[in-house]
């Protein structure tokens, strides 16, 4: 997945639980390469069928630029002039291929919506402080680098005491601790030094399950506290380049645990091999069947924004047959007025077939013919079958459109709908 | 719609079909061409107005975009000639664009020539590549021929209980038939298990169950029926002849009406041609049918759509072997897309020189004893387009 189509899942899974937001900016967050056509806030916005024109701000550059953009969002509700504010931080890393880094790192995204009324929690404390001795990663080409020595020994210990006295005043006062920083020993020592308590720290249960998740990193563990916290005041501290510390009051309850869930639909890679394909850096597989890059056009993606993007379809006024194709008459009762409508992201499968020669790095291709729930009919290929056994479709199966990443043309990845099994 | 006057077809002609990397373009054309001239005994200067059909010019070297392609090699200039492209429905539609021009009095005689070169290209070219390349980015992909196809297997035995064995059973059937067609690329009949065996290309339809592509061309000299010198001549005369185009290269894929059980476009070609020539009962009326196999399933589908049986009874057609060289109604008998392959412009010419030949008895080993009346179908895109061609001698 790319980091717009991870950014969507995070944000439709915030929509599923609240259906009537009104947004009125969106904060994108990413360390993943800027420029990269299509990897910003605006699209983001756009794929979320947003109102043109909405404040939307990349927070780049940075691997604290998850808590960057939860700060500046606590910001922009303080002056009073936005009400409700997504913010919405997305990261994938690929690591040079058998490099040290391959291991550590992992894709992830989440979304938090920020506003002037009362939620699940409360940011009571929020405040930043740079520091510009310590930079860790590097890109060397398209590759992460990493040096830890200098940042560590003379930046670290250093920025982070001061920034902590400077934020701290009572240690005891907080519940739970939410620590993001990859020198974990060293910050427990500085934490231990102003005052803090063992007991008071949260375990990064994530890193071992989904590796560091670089600017997403912070955000998800601190989901994951107050989904599973039942209420007290958590300090969040989020270390890269300077620190961002919260104080923030769990208030209400949450009876869905979104983060633990994802967790469980979790799947590991078989082989380094299957990650190689999956990085399309093996063989190009479908019986070694080279082809150029599959022909996309910017164009054609604005012109049909309405269907390729919005899954809107088309509902006769007559009959009320909903096609997903643009239509002058419809073909059941040949009438000629239509009425716009947003289709539904579910539905069951109709008929279907793997295609064993269309090019893939894990052949076949599963082609679905879906009967949309509501209405409308659409054909798409299957996603995430890279192990087939676990996600099992046939006719009658029930399934659920994803925005995933359909061609890389030029590097302007192109978005298109896909299907997964309910 | 107005009684028409009928057509006959004087003069046939078929290429080989097959990896013809020893003939051009060109060749196919001129080979082709003057087989029909010399059967229809007439100077190449007495064609009046030629159409020719040829779906994928872009593969062949640009052979075929217009109707230049068919004057340059046969050296017949200054009457006008005009390429069809209605997908694999091309070769019916140049047939049916002649017999208009002949009852509309514009030529007295007409040549529809269908020609495709599939075999002459650049490694790893096919029609496979063009769909993964050039197609729609979204709509579709991921679709090869086979697929489009494949998902109406899979309704089908859903749906109706068809068997992988009953699809499977007609290539086994139409390869049967092949190695009788001295004109077929494959001339080896196979048995089920190596339909069933043979590598899976789009669940559940496997390598052979999908016609090869080839090279091939066929042409056909008509003219009105009151114009056969019957000193010469030996004409089989098209009494209807019906094409529809029922949805489009999308649609399908996306049209909440559609069961993916038949094709709209058959059934709407049939009752034209149907009407045209007073069939009430195809199954009794017709001696024997060439339909549009390039997928075994299409087949089966087809003869539901052309009501030779009742919906969800052909696979009782295909297990009771009705439709085998002998049975009740033989279909295709020439080995169909299956055994010859499909050029995609000439398939539709050829099917109709195939019956052509069983009503003037001339179809050697395979002939259909006593054939008076034959029909043939094409279907084009994904089933959006469809011809019926019904012949009597």
């Amino acid at each position: 997945m790319q980091v717009n189509a991870l950014a969507y899942e995070a944000v439709s899974k915030l929509e599923t639980r609240n259906s009537k937001l009104e947004i009125d900016a969106v904060l994108f967050a990413t360390s993943t390469p800027v420029f990269k056509n299509r990897y910003h806030a605006s699209f983001l916005a756009d794929l979320l069928n947003l109102p043109q024109g909405i404040l939307a701000l990349d927070i780049t550059n940075s691997v604290r630029s998850g808590t960057d953009a939860l700060l500046m969002a606590n910001t922009l509700i303080d002056s009073g002039k936005y009400k409700n504010i997504l913010v919405v931080v997305a990261d994938v890393h690929f690591p040079a291929i058998g490099k040290e880094l391959s291991t550590p790192f992992g894709h992830g995204a989440c979304a938090i919506l920020v506003s002037n009324e009362m939620g699940i929690a409360e940011i009571t404390a929020a405040k930043s402080c740079s520091s510009a001795l310590a930079e860790e990663f590097s890109y060397k080409g398209n590759a992460i680098q990493y040096d830890p020595r200098f940042s560590r020994d003379a930046g670290f210990k250093t920025n982070l005491t001061a920034a902590l006295k400077n934020f701290v005043t009572n240690p005891k006062q907080y519940d739970t601790i939410i620590l993001n920083s990859l020198y974990a020993r060293m910050a427990g020592g500085i934490f231990a030094k102003a005052g803090f308590e063992e007991t008071q720290f949260s375990k990064d249960t994530l890193l071992s399950k989904i590796g560091n998740t670089g600017a997403a990193h912070a955000l998800l563990l601190l989901i994951n506290e107050i989904e599973n916290a039942k209420d007290g005041i958590i300090l969040l501290a989020d270390y890269t380049n300077g620190a961002n510390f919260f104080e923030i009051k769990i208030v209400g309850v949450i009876k869905e645990k979104v983060v633990q869930n994802e967790l469980k639909n979790f799947e590991l890679i078989n082989s380094y091999q299957d990650y190689l394909l999956l990085r399309k850096a093996g063989n190009f597989s479908s019986f070694n069947y080279e082809t150029k890059e599959m022909f996309s056009s910017e164009m054609m993606q604005e012109r049909e924004k309405d269907t390729l993007q919005y899954l809107k379809g088309l509902k006769c006024d007559s009959c009320g047959t909903i096609y997903y194709l643009k239509s002058t008459r419809c073909k059941k009762c040949k009438a000629d007025k239509f009425s716009t409508i947003q289709l539904s992201k579910y539905g069951t499968v109709y008929t279907l077939t793997s295609e064993h020669y269309f090019p893939s790095s894990f052949p076949p291709i599963h082609m679905l013919v879906i009967d949309l729930d509501g209405g409308g009919r659409v054909t798409v290929q299957q996603t995430d079958t890279m192990y087939l056994e676990k996600n099992k479709i046939e006719i009658g199966s029930k399934v659920k459109l994803v925005l995933r990443k359909m061609i890389e043309n030029d590097t302007k990845p192109n978005y298109f709908w896909k299907a997964i099994p309910l | 719609m107005k009684k028409q006057n009928d057509i006959a077809i004087i003069g046939i002609g078929v290429t080989k079909f097959g990896e013809l990397f020893h003939q051009s373009y060109d060749d196919l054309v001129r080979d082709a061409a003057k087989q029909a001239v010399n059967d229809a005994q007439i100077s190449m200067d007495e064609i009046g107005a030629a159409w020719l059909s040829t779906a994928f010019p872009e593969i062949g070297v640009f052979k075929g975009r217009s109707g230049m392609d068919l004057s340059e090699p046969l050296s017949l200039y200054n009457i006008p000639v005009t390429r069809v492209s209605n997908f694999c429905a091309s070769g019916a539609d140049a047939i049916r664009n002649a017999v208009n021009a002949l009852r509309a009095g514009e030529c007295d005689v007409a040549m529809a020539l269908g020609v495709e070169k599939l075999r002459d290209r650049q490694p790893q070219d096919s029609i496979v590549k063009m769909m993964v390349e050039y197609g729609h980015p979204f709509l579709q992909k991921g679709f090869t021929a086979a697929g489009t196809f494949a998902v109406y297997a899979n309704r089908m035995m859903k749906k109706y209980g068809l068997t992988r064995e009953d699809i499977s059973n007609v290539s086994v059937k139409n390869h049967l038939h092949g190695a009788m067609n001295e004109k077929a690329f494959y001339r080896k009949p196979c048995t089920l298990e190596e339909v069933m065996k043979s590598p899976m290309v789009a669940d559940p339809l496997t390598v052979l169950d999908s016609c090869p592509t080839t090279d091939g061309a066929a042409c056909v000299i008509m003219v009105r029926a009151e114009d056969v010198d019957k000193t010469k001549h030996r004409p089989i005369y098209i009494k209807g002849i019906g094409l529809s185009v029922s949805t489009g290269w999308d649609l399908p894929f996306f049209d909440p009406n559609h069961d993916f059980l038949s094709f709209e476009a058959t059934r709407n070609a049939a009752k034209m041609a149907y009407q045209q020539a007073g069939i009430t009962k195809p199954i009794d009326e017709l001696d024997l049918v060439e339909v549009h196999d390039c997928f075994s399933i299409v087949e089966l589908l087809t003869y539901e759509d052309l009501g030779l049986c009742k919906p969800g009874e052909s696979k009782e057609m295909i297990r009771g072997k009705s439709t085998q060289f002998g049975g009740q109604i033989p279909v295709n008998v020439s080995g169909g897309l299956l055994s010859c392959g499909h050029p995609v412009g000439a398939t539709g010419v050829r099917m109709v020189v195939e019956i052509a030949n069983h009503l003037r008895g001339n179809a050697g080993e395979r002939q259909v004893k006593g054939a008076k009346r034959g029909l043939s179908h094409n279907i084009g895109g994904p089933g959006a387009i469809a011809s019926v061609i019904i012949l009597e001698n």
